[in-house]
């Protein structure tokens, strides 16, 4: 699950000024920002799962998770909540970004093919699971049934609408699970938490890989339900999350006992995590 | 070799014509290694200096790369690359094992820090052994010597009235040569030396790696009496932990990394407020366990503890790594309350 191939250069802690192409207004406090290198290609090349360090030159740098790549760009979808990430969301479509990785291992995409996959996603945590997602979407013979369930605070807090409604449901053996914590808009999806509704849908875990990813309280929720359904932690897989500067396991910041999140993860099954200290 | 003490001026001389001599200095009450020639005194016989000699390759503030923008463009982007070549000169066995902990840390485990990289290697380093030892020092017990350190370009040792002088890498062999005018036929052999600070680290790396312990007693009752001032992580020769911040006036700027501290709360505190360690408990335990126990098992080098005892002789209340060693030693068992 390692990827230590940096592919920004001579100098890792360099960024590439990169073109903002297209901005995405997901929800009202997340956006989507595609960016391009200044010659037109994708800043580097990403596998399911990595994260890129996105700096708004002159304000601050953060690391983010790539949500999706395609042939000549990255998207990451950035949720407002800090300084940066205000900066980011004033953004237009032109200004130039600095963007450096691919940083950390990636999803376990080659020990899920053959498998059933469920991608649980809660809020922006759909954001690195939607790379996972996209892949299997692109190499579909070689995973099983795809479910992916995904539950926001409310309907205009869902993200990246027009997969959840459009494209997903659209492809082969898959299903799409939503759910609002609260329905304000009397939209046509389940009411109620995340961890609640998987245990409805009652999905077997023969065969079956998790991906999780929201909320640390929807996280130990969903995963007291996913053991009351027979699922072992090494189906489970997870991202973590701390604060990082350099991403490439030199500052120290972010580590989980001996290891580095921008380095060592930000992928974990929770078998590994269960072998960790519980500092996150 | 050789070299009468004598002599010892005219060395520094020849060597400050060649790199930036870094010799250790008193400099306003505060020991240091310091430019040779900078306003101070020397002080050789500062057993180890208040200050380690950490900055030369990992200094306290480093640019990093420049920038100019114009509106929302980026005019330019370049990095700032510093190649000056540096000779440390008095450097102790516990400051050299020091620089091995940060080349593990900067240079291995899948990136090459070019920042760190390129200062290393400019870098030729002289250690001198110790003739005396602080009642804080207790370098021999995390492995050390205090009279040889194997891993310096090249080795001292007092011998009176003369150091002996033994290149130990081929970086070595070229500072020797320059010196040959100054240094004379000989040899000998330096008295060995022990520290009177004993601790037993048999068995403290295990029990602090097994997670039972993350949740003990220890922490709290370690923890309480820090202040998080952070002095430990400034005068410790090991701790490498950065930040990277930037600085801007109107149109142009730089990207800079400085010395961060893990006993600060900003340093773990992600955007959103949400922070990990949120109390000194947290963070005291991070450290020691980052000293203690994460490093060897990340990097199979032993200890991220050298020895120097910098830290026992500068905390202001106490907070001695030595006694929290011993009493994790004297626990039964990892995770036992006693």
């Amino acid at each position: 699950m390692t990827n230590h191939e940096c592919t920004c250069g001579e100098n890792p802690l360099v960024p590439q000024i990169c073109n903002v192409i297209k901005i995405t207004d997901e929800t009202p406090d997340t956006k989507t920002f595609r960016v391009q290198t200044l010659d037109g290609k994708k800043p580097f090349d990403p596998m399911p799962g990595q994260l890129g360090m996105f700096s708004l030159i002159g304000v601050g740098e953060g690391m983010f998770s790539v949500t999706a790549k395609g042939e000549d760009y990255l998207d990451f979808a950035i949720k407002r909540c800090g300084m940066l990430t205000d900066a980011l969301h004033e953004m237009s479509v032109g200004q130039q970004v600095g963007v450096r990785g691919a940083y950390g291992n990636t999803f376990p995409v080659e020990a899920c093919k053959g498998k059933d996959m469920l991608f649980i996603g809660g809020g922006i945590g759909l954001a690195p699971v939607r790379s996972f997602i996209r892949y299997a979407f692109e190499n579909r013979e070689d995973y099983g049934k795809i479910d992916i369930l995904y539950g926001a605070r409310s309907a205009k807090d869902l993200v990246f609408k027009e997969d959840l409604y459009t494209n997903w449901p659209a492809m082969k053996d898959t299903k799409v699970h939503i759910t609002v914590d609260c329905d304000d808009e009397e939209l046509a999806c389940h009411v109620g938490f995340v961890p609640a509704y998987l245990e409805e849908l009652a999905f077997k875990p023969d065969n079956r890989m998790v991906v999780l990813c929201g909320p640390p309280i929807m996280i130990k929720f969903c995963l007291d339900s996913l053991t009351k359904m027979g699922f072992s932690n090494d189906q489970v897989i997870t991202t973590l999350e701390m604060r990082m500067k350099c991403g490439i396991g030199k500052c120290g910041r972010c580590n989980i006992g001996s290891k580095y999140i921008c380095l060592d993860g930000p992928v974990f099954t929770m078998a590994e995590l269960e072998g960790l200290p519980q500092e996150f | 070799m050789k070299l009468a003490k004598n002599k010892l001026q005219q060395a520094f001389d020849l060597m400050a014509k060649e790199a930036n001599l870094l010799v250790p200095m008193k400099i306003e009450g505060v020991t240091k290694f310091a430019p040779w020639g900078a306003e101070g005194e020397l002080a050789m016989d500062a057993v180890n200096t208040l200050l380690p000699p950490k900055d030369a390759l990992f200094p306290q503030t480093e640019k990093m790369y420049k920038y100019k923008t114009r509106l929302t463009q980026v005019e330019s982007l370049e990095e700032i690359k510093e190649t000056d070549k540096q000779i440390i000169f008095g450097i102790r066995s516990c400051d050299i094992h020091s620089i091995d902990c940060m080349d593990e840390v900067f240079l291995t485990r899948g990136y090459v820090d070019s920042f760190y990289s390129r200062k290393k290697e400019n870098l030729t380093t002289v250690a001198i052994g110790c003739t005396k030892v602080l009642p804080t020092c207790f370098c021999d017990s995390m492995g050390l010597n205090p009279v040889a350190a194997p891993t310096a370009d090249v080795q001292l040792n007092d011998l009176g009235d003369y150091y002996a002088v033994k290149a130990q890498t081929e970086k070595g062999e070229a500072l020797v040569n320059l010196l040959k005018p100054l240094l004379e036929e000989g040899d000998g052999e330096a008295a060995a030396l022990e520290c009177t600070l004993k601790v037993n680290m048999d068995g403290v790396q295990k029990k602090l790696m097994n997670v039972k312990m993350f949740e003990s007693d220890i922490w709290q009752e370690t923890a309480q009496k820090c202040i998080g001032c952070g002095t430990c992580t400034y005068v410790c020769p090991t701790c490498y932990c950065f930040d990277i911040e930037g600085k801007e006036c109107g149109n142009e700027g730089y990207k800079f990394r400085c010395w961060d501290s893990c006993m600060f709360s900003e340093y773990t505190r992600m955007a959103g407020g949400h922070n990990p360690r949120p109390s000194k408990k947290e963070r005291v335990r991070n450290r020691f366990l980052h000293k203690l126990a994460y490093f060897e098992d990340r990097y199979g080098k032993g200890s991220l503890c050298v020895g120097c005892g910098r830290c026992v002789a500068d905390c202001p209340v106490d907070l001695d790594i030595t006694m929290f060693i011993d009493k994790v030693g004297a626990l039964k068992e990892a995770g036992s309350n006693d």
